[in-house]
């Protein structure tokens, strides 16, 4: 096999693939990469090495080479899964796919684990007669992954596209890209590049994705010099998504095109010596934990104004408590926080496509925030010991846990759709947060839920206390620069921690920059907390791309519908 | 001031009485409050009175859905529809009898869902308008349900999904704040008496101040889909008074639970 181009696949949020040499490109032209989009190619990189055994690239940290096929990660935002797309998969061969995939199986789907993709049956392979035995998995970042046992072909296997014309778009490639035109084991018309196959399917319905952004984001193909190419390109009426040249944050000074193969498939055509592009996402910095002396704008009436749209994105990952492993760190490293970060995504994806989730990094203009952890006082980062009665009710409640909801009352209420949280703990998607003014009101609306508090900063007098809710009655008040609002009359029925009817809860709102408000929160529960305790988190405008939609929440609630339904059906079963 | 006086009492009875309240409010019924800017100011707890949300159209009185004596009775009522009629196409009034047929269980209103527009307005319970220098939001008694009124976008940007509250613009036309608001999803209803507009509904809304503690609500409802014209109903808000008068949190989902998930239950209530 032709070696000199390097494969590769990038794999961050979106893949590429680079492909080989065409026929007059296609003479000397090489398939070249698979660029793959990722979240984060450190992550990434781990994740081919350990199950795939591809090996790290030693010249740069955003890929791998598995098999001599290059697999290129960029680090950005995802639009979604390869399937469905023009690139629908890619395949490794293994000697022993059952041995290989029982492997995989074991790993699990939490965290950056292993999804496996089951057939209507539940088995995760199958044996097509004459062929051999195959089966999918995704990667924790939604590139299609078709495994195969083709003695013939170990490693690297092949590009599977997905097409409206096969045989058009086969000669499509022949023609740019050269190959040889072959049947695998007589059955599947492809192009021999070297040892990877490029097969193509016809796509099941209606037409392929494109797959710019998504998880397999193009394909790469190697050229000597990109002159003679781009001229054979332009004169078949390719159509250009970029024009050629030295692309900004090249490594090195060879140029590349991206074209338009069919189906909306992006192509890469990349000359000798292209290695890849640098991130840019090292220019984002965390805005949260810079310290900076800041006056408030003021409304018209004279108060401070934080009037806007804000969002949590940013502290998306800080846990309530300090984490075991950074010591007595008093802030996180960038690349900490990165990493905190890409731990929760991959945490979630597996519940969510990546088209839910709005805190992937690279996605969201904040970076991540540094900070260690939401409790600041007492110091230690942790909340502070219970009271014997506040032990008492954690037995009490978790003695009350049914093993299946009897009713919705014995689910939360956030699932039952009534309230989140009584501190809106960001999560990884709808983290906004609007604040608008009146002269003696301010109205904070959190989108999750769409849960809106008013609180007077009028003087006006608590309700009664007999009055109780799920989020309480709140009045403020403004201290130089910072709203204070004290908030009681709590029900108890939606504990924050723990908390109790007899919580107070004391919220603090400061500007500390153009674009960052601080929250600080106190829980005082005498009742449940031997002491009072606070946390904070720091959310940041985002006027310019954010705007909270309506999360009808109840009047949707499937979930709700299917849990209980599902609960009677367990039971049924159990009583057969 | 007695040309004024006549013009007012004239209007009690006149479909005109927007045009004219404008001009004689203020004297009939003390001064409207002014905001910083000098727009009227209409901050406030506000709530009707009446029983628009039964039947928006003249209604008798009828029983109720439950057996709870008079408690549960639903009381007669004037309509708030100009002229009274709503102009519905012949199959969108088929689908209008067939609400009411199924209202005790098919009102978005008795699931706790939010109550959409002009609905959310005239539901038995008050909210509060909080008007600033860039939005005015109004915050409902009922579902949770809030709408940002955006004062701020010259160029009113379109809903960017479909909700049940849809998108809302406002601007001043003199003292009354005109409020446009599409952007539906098509299945709210009006009242309980099954009234209601497919997603293509746009709706109009005049709030013009008749002094400081009375509001005239008007909105106009265009809906090709559904109605053969644009209709509007009429009815003044009035100003909670009450000592330390709050819009309290009223989380009604636990109550249109058993209704919506009773079958579901260990124990089935329904």
């Amino acid at each position: 096999m032709n070696r000199t181009g390097t494969f590769s696949i990038v794999a961050a949020a979106a893949v590429a693939v680079w492909v080989l040499p065409g026929a007059a490109l296609a003479a000397e032209a090489d398939y070249h990469h698979v660029h793959l989009t990722t979240s984060n190619a450190t992550e990434a990189t781990k994740w081919y090495t350990e199950y795939l055994d591809c090996q790290p690239l030693t010249d740069r940290d955003d890929g791998v080479d598995c098999f001599g096929t290059e697999v290129v990660f960029e680090s950005r935002a995802t639009l979604g899964s390869s399937q469905r797309t023009g690139i629908d998969h890619i395949s490794f061969s293994y000697a022993d796919l059952t041995a290989k995939m029982e492997e995989l199986a074991s790993v699990g789907v939490r965290g950056s684990g292993v999804r496996l993709q089951r057939f209507d049956d539940g088995s995760t392979l199958r044996d097509a007669p004459g062929l051999f035995k195959y089966g999918f998995i995704f990667d924790p970042w939604g590139t299609r992954i078709e495994l195969v046992e083709d003695s013939d072909t170990l490693g690297f296997h092949h590009i599977h596209l997905s097409s409206t014309d096969p045989a058009a778009t086969l000669q499509w490639y022949q023609e740019r890209f050269g190959g040889e035109p072959a049947q695998l084991r007589g059955q599947l018309d492809g192009l021999r590049m070297g040892d990877v196959w490029l097969l193509v399917m016809r796509h099941a319905e209606g037409v392929p994705a494109a797959t710019a952004g998504r998880a397999i984001d193009h394909i790469a193909f190697a050229v000597p010099s990109m002159g003679p190419a781009v001229g054979e390109l332009k004169g078949a009426n390719v159509e250009f998504l970029e024009q050629p040249g030295v692309p900004e944050g090249g490594r090195t000074s060879a140029q590349r095109a991206i074209v338009y193969g069919p189906d909306q498939v992006s192509v890469e055509v990349v000359e000798a010596g292209f290695a890849g592009v640098a991130s840019t996402m090292e220019g984002v910095t965390d805005i949260t934990t810079e310290l900076r002396d800041y006056t408030a704008p003021r409304t018209p009436w004279g108060t401070p104004d934080f009037q806007g749209v804000w969002t949590g994105d940013a502290a998306d990952g800080i846990p309530m408590e300090r984490a075991d492993d950074v010591g007595n760190a008093a802030i996180l490293t960038p690349e900490q926080a990165a990493a905190r970060r890409e731990r929760g995504t991959l945490g979630s994806i597996w519940g969510y496509e990546a088209e839910w989730r709005d805190t992937t990094l690279g996605y969201v203009k904040s970076a991540p925030s540094r900070q260690v952890s939401m409790v600041v006082d007492p110091p230690d980062g942790r909340i502070p010991p219970m009271t014997a009665e506040g032990e008492r009710l954690a037995a009490e409640e978790r003695a009350a846990r049914l093993p299946l909801p009897e009713g919705p009352e014995h689910l939360s209420s956030w699932v039952r759709c009534i309230t989140r949280s009584l501190v809106p703990t960001p999560g990884v998607y709808n983290n906004g947060f609007q604040i608008m003014q009146g002269p003696n009101h301010v109205a904070m609306q959190v989108e999750m839920l769409h849960e809106t508090r008013v609180i007077p900063t009028d003087g006006s007098p608590f309700v009664g206390s007999d009055i109780a809710s799920w989020r309480g009655d709140a009045r403020g008040h403004w201290d130089g620069d910072t709203l204070v609002v004290e908030i009681r009359n709590f029900n108890g029925k939606a504990p924050f921690q723990g908390s109790s009817d007899a919580l107070t809860m004391t919220e603090r709102y400061t500007r500390t920059g153009p674009d960052t408000l601080e929250y600080r929160f106190t829980i005082d529960d005498p009742k449940v907390f031997t002491r009072p305790w606070t946390g904070m988190f720091t959310y940041v405008r985002d006027e310019a791309q954010y705007e909270l939609v309506e999360y009808a929440c109840h009047e949707g609630n499937y979930g709700m519908t299917n849990i209980l339904s599902g609960s009677r059906a367990k039971e049924a079963e159990a009583s057969r | 001031m007695k040309k004024r006086y006549s013009q007012l009492l004239a209007s009690a009875a006149s479909l005109f009485v927007l045009s004219l309240v404008t001009a004689g409010s203020a004297s009939a019924q003390g001064a409207v409050p002014r905001a910083f800017d000098g727009h009227p100011d209409l901050n406030g707890v506000w709530q009707t009175i009446g029983t628009a949300n039964w039947d928006l159209q003249d209604h008798p009185a009828a029983a109720g859905p439950v057996d709870t004596g008079a408690i549960g009775a639903i009381p007669p009522g004037q309509g708030v529809v100009v002229g009274n009629t709503i102009p519905y196409k012949p199959e969108a009034l088929a689908q209008k009898q067939k609400n009411f047929e199924n209202r005790w269980t098919d009102d978005p209103e008795i699931k706790c869902f939010m109550p959409g527009v002009p609905r959310a307005t005239y539901l038995p319970h008050p909210f509060r308008i909080i008007q600033g220098d860039k939005k005015i939001m109004m915050v409902y008694g009922f579902a949770e349900a809030n709408r940002t009124v955006h004062m701020d976008k010259a160029n009113p940007e379109r809903a960017p999904i479909d909700s049940w509250m849809g998108r809302s613009h406002g601007k001043w036309d003199g003292d009354t704040l005109v409020v446009d608001a599409e952007g539906f999803n098509g299945q709210s209803w009006f009242d309980r008496a099954g009234n209601y507009a497919s997603y293509a509904l746009q709706v109009q809304e005049r709030y013009t101040p008749m002094g400081p503690n009375v509001i005239m609500y008007e909105a106009t409802m265009t809906d090709p889909n559904t109605f053969t014209e644009p209709w509007t109903i009429r009815m003044p808000l009035y100003r909670r008074l009450d000592e330390n008068a709050q819009v309290l949190e009223f989380k009604c989902v636990e109550y249109s639970e058993d209704l919506l998930y009773g079958h579901l239950r260990k124990v089935p209530t329904r």
